[in-house]
């Protein structure tokens, strides 16, 4: 039989034909029927009965169906019943075949849940023609459903809500959708009249809301506004108001329209206006938010003729708080003084666009604020000041803001700041040339000692220039080859023998030998301090060759690096490259790294330390007694000589403290096995007394400066061999023995 | 636009019982030719045997339906005269034995209605005409033509 459905041929395909199940007892009606609806396009399953049909619906899911309405055992009635009851049949159409003169059973069609009714005939194109309307509205009556429920999702995910509003007596009537209830928080059953959502408002926004939304509806205008409810489980949130009025035969009947929860768009636009103008550690308007209140204040200023000031303020060493107690510490202490320095100013923390014009010709007061560069970088704002004097005031407040100590990862700390003051019109006339000569000052400021304010004047300017300039030669300095070391030499006193130099780093500058306090903390600052440290070490080795032909020089030539370049995991190739170019051994060269540097960074410097010791680099630590350390990594550390800092060897035989440092300091080092070393020596008496403590290597201008490599060796010569210095003869050796003479 | 496809002239009935197996005088003497000419309409190209098919589905059904009936009178259950009378209607009206059919409905009506007037001399043309209908029917598709 199943030939009879590809009869019509040119029909289309199976899946895009309408799936019918029919149903009917009679063989003949159930043959005679399938074909026609087949010829007709339609997609044909066959069911010889109630039951049969229930079983089929288990597996086939047709679009619509068809039922004789008498059959034996489960009729078209009860089939009917029981499949709208099954789960996705409770929408299916389903038609239901009747006699002719059969008005009861059209009746019970319609309550057993039959879409519609159908007298039997052989009139198929008429029945066909049903089939595809009922099809047609079925489908309409689907996407209608899906939209319904598409809408009400989105409104549900944009946290929406319709309403309709009546005139009528008192309030009028208004009717909430689910989705409106929802975000309104009440439950579906709920009841919320006009002022059930009046009680809604506070109090104080109620009156003017009131008045706002008669004055709309006196007018059939289109409602939109922001209202900020408390909802009936406490939670406060802004709803957003948006209608329309209705109007029916030229009457205005009411207003549609929509609630919309948007406390989250709020929120989030509040925060990135927030997170836009204003720094996320201090809470201080940052770098953006600045710049905007100083042109509006420059501006304000210009045209009602009056002064305005900017002070930089720069946190003196904060640098060493973030290194050595760690961020963390650094971001507190940042959080302390940005709430000091708030206390200076009359600070205003929101400053709405268009609240300045509103605010009249003071308005420019409300721009006044302390705000955060950046790093340690905080400006103060003053929109008008009487003159300099003002200004400088001010800055006392903050430097005087700052005297008190800042506790901060379990300890005190003092943190100075150092401020320039630019005044506007007299060092500039723009935001750029305030900033650029407040910063200027705030250089001379810290030039100046530190912990003080200075204002700008031209003179800084130039000042501020040659740094500008300094900067950018010594970027230039390597390749220019205008970097040299000049070297100190470490004496064996009992010896009177040379055992050591100190290298140190000269940049020779068109002629001019710049000092290393003028450019190795440029240096440290902008980073180039590791390019010509490690220049430096490829220098030392190439010296400990020179003069290894040249007198026979066999030992280590100290170079100084900072931590940074500790931390870095190419030292010890570095190094290793730098004497094997040279063919010296490793331990030509030794490190000296101050203990400040070495605590800093105590952490990461360790590995490195132990890798160098390995292959033979000695550690020297430079300046010994100076930081505030634990002793502990003396003893786990791989170091094998302690510099006694100068300022110990200074005040020697000055004070009785430096020397009970200073013997501390030489009992520590023997007890732990490390050679110990003073640096400094400037004086016979230094050198005595250093030498009764225990400390036979020194170094200092007593003995030698820095020399150049060739003056160092004509120094050897001249100086050392023939034992013409005056400090030569003065100590002996321990065991008794004449001093000997300078190895070969 | 029209929907359905409507065959442009109905197929001769001679034609269709020829195609059918020669079996269609025999049916002549029994079904209507309007009916069968509806039939017809339903497989304008003949293609699938369609008349001869709903023949035989309708005499088996026929033969299941009188045998339902004689039990049914028997035993006095008015909801299987019903059911058999109703299906009978109208399959009967669909092949064309419309006296039958006729039958079919009067008494479908009296049963439905709780008449009893004359049902059961109704009931007995019933199975008269439907065991004539029948005998027509085997004969003619009793043969070696029969469809399977």
């Amino acid at each position: 039989m199943n030939d009879t459905s590809s009869s019509a041929a040119d029909v289309p395909a199976t899946e895009d034909r309408p799936h019918v199940l029919l149903v009917d007892d009679d063989d003949v009606n159930l043959m005679l029927t399938a074909i026609a609806l087949r010829e007709r396009g339609f997609e044909v399953i066959e069911a010889s009965g109630g039951e049969a049909a229930l079983e089929q619906l288990e597996q086939i899911a047709p679009d619509l169906i068809v039922l004789d309405a008498m059959m034996p055992g489960i009729d078209g009635f009860e089939t009917c019943q029981r499949l709208r009851h099954r789960a996705g049949y409770a929408q299916v159409p389903v038609l239901m075949l009747t006699g002719l003169d059969d008005d009861a059973s059209i009746e019970r069609a319609y309550s057993a849940g039959a879409t519609d009714f159908f007298v039997k005939s052989m009139q198929w194109s008429l029945l066909a023609g049903r089939l595809r309307y009922m099809l047609r509205a079925s489908r309409t009556r689907v996407e209608l459903e899906r939209s319904k429920f598409k809408l009400a999702r989105a409104q549900d995910l944009a946290r929406m809500g319709s309403f309709d509003w009546r005139r009528g007596n008192g309030l009028g009537h208004l009717w909430l959708s689910p989705e409106a209830m929802r975000v309104l928080g009440r439950g579906q059953a709920e009841r919320v009249d006009v002022r059930g959502l009046l009680r809604m408002v506070g109090a104080a926004q109620r009156r003017g809301l009131i008045r706002m939304v008669s004055e709309v509806v006196a007018h059939n205008a289109v409602l939109a506004t922001d209202v900020s409810v408390m909802l009936f489980d406490g939670r406060q949130r802004i709803i957003h108001v948006e209608a329309e009025a209705e109007f029916e035969h030229g009457h205005a009947v009411g207003y549609t329209g929509v609630f919309q929860d948007v406390t989250d768009r709020r929120v989030a636009e509040d925060r990135i206006r927030h997170l836009a103008n204003f720094d996320a550690l201090t809470g201080l308007p940052n770098r953006r938010q600045l710049i905007w209140r100083t042109e509006r204040a420059l501006e304000q200023a210009r045209r009602l003729n009056h002064n305005a000031a900017l002070l930089l303020i720069d946190l003196d060493r904060f640098k060493n708080v973030n290194d050595t107690l760690g961020h963390a510490a650094g971001d507190e202490l940042l959080m302390e003084v940005a709430r000091r320095l708030r206390a200076c100013v009359r600070h205003s923390e929101q400053v709405m666009e268009g609240a300045l014009e509103a605010a009249g010709s003071r308005s420019h007061r409300t721009l006044e604020a302390v705000g955060r560069l950046g790093g340690d970088e905080f400006v103060a704002l003053l929109p008008e000041v009487g003159d300099e004097a003002d200004a400088q005031r001010v800055a006392a407040r903050v430097l005087e803001s700052l005297r008190e100590p800042i506790f901060v990862a379990g300890q005190e700390c003092f943190c100075t700041a150092s401020v320039g003051i630019a005044m506007f019109p007299r060092d500039g006339l723009n935001l750029v040339d305030l900033m650029r000569n407040s910063d200027v000052a705030m250089y001379a400021a810290k030039s100046a000692g530190r912990n003080v304010a200075t204002a700008y004047s031209a003179h800084l300017g130039g000042r501020g220039r040659d740094k500008i300039e300094l900067e950018s030669h010594l970027h230039k300095a390597i390749e220019r080859e205008e970097l040299v070391l000049h070297y100190q030499p470490k004496i064996d006193v009992r010896s009177a023998k040379m055992v050591g130099v100190e290298a140190l780093m000269r940049w020779q500058r068109g002629g001019v030998l710049v000092p290393p306090g003028d450019f190795i903390p440029l240096a440290e600052e902008t980073g180039l301090i590791v390019p010509l440290s490690e220049w430096a070490v490829k220098e030392a080795a190439r010296q400990a060759r020179i003069w290894q032909q040249s007198f026979g020089f066999s030992d280590s030539i100290a170079v100084n690096l900072p931590s940074r370049l500790f931390e870095r995991s190419d030292l010890v190739e570095n190094i290793h490259q730098s004497v094997s170019a040279y063919g010296v051994p490793h331990k030509a060269i030794q490190l000296e790294i101050t203990e400040n540097n070495l605590m800093k960074d105590l952490h990461n410097v360790s590995l490195s330390l132990h890798r160098l010791n390995e292959i033979g680099v000695e550690i020297s630590i430079d300046d010994f007694g100076t930081g505030y350390s634990s002793l502990a990594y003396l003893t786990t550390l791989p170091i094998s000589e302690l510099k006694i800092d100068r300022s110990f060897v200074r005040d020697l035989g000055i004070t009785p403290q430096s020397s009970a440092v200073v013997s501390a300091i030489i009992a520590l080092a023997r007890s732990l096995g490390l050679r110990v070393i003073a640096e400094g020596v400037e004086n016979l008496r230094q050198m005595e007394v250093l030498h009764r403590l225990g400390c036979v290597v020194m170094q200092g201008f007593l003995f030698s400066k820095p020399l150049p490599p060739d003056d160092l060796e004509l120094w050897l010569q001249q100086t050392m061999l023939p034992r013409k210095a005056p400090w030569i003869g003065v100590v002996r050796d321990t065991d008794g023995s004449l001093p000997r003479l300078g190895r070969a | 636009m029209p929907i359905f496809r409507r065959p442009p002239t109905l197929a001769p009935l001679g034609e269709e019982g020829a195609r059918a197996g020669g079996a269609a005088p025999v049916w002549g003497a029994v079904l209507d030719a309007a009916a069968l000419a509806r039939l017809a309409e339903l497989d304008p190209k003949g293609k699938a045997g369609l008349v001869a098919r709903v023949v035989t589905t309708y005499t088996q059904s026929l033969g299941k339906l009188l045998e339902q009936l004689t039990v049914a009178r028997t035993a006095g259950d008015a909801n299987a005269l019903r059911h058999v009378a109703h299906t009978l209607k109208s399959s009967s009206a669909s092949v064309g034995a419309l006296q039958l059919s006729g039958l079919c409905a009067d008494i479908e009506r009296k049963v439905r209605d709780r008449q009893t007037d004359g049902l059961d001399a109704q009931l007995e043309e019933m199975l008269r005409e439907g065991a004539r209908v029948l005998a027509a029917l085997r004969a003619g598709t009793a043969g070696p033509q029969r469809l399977s």
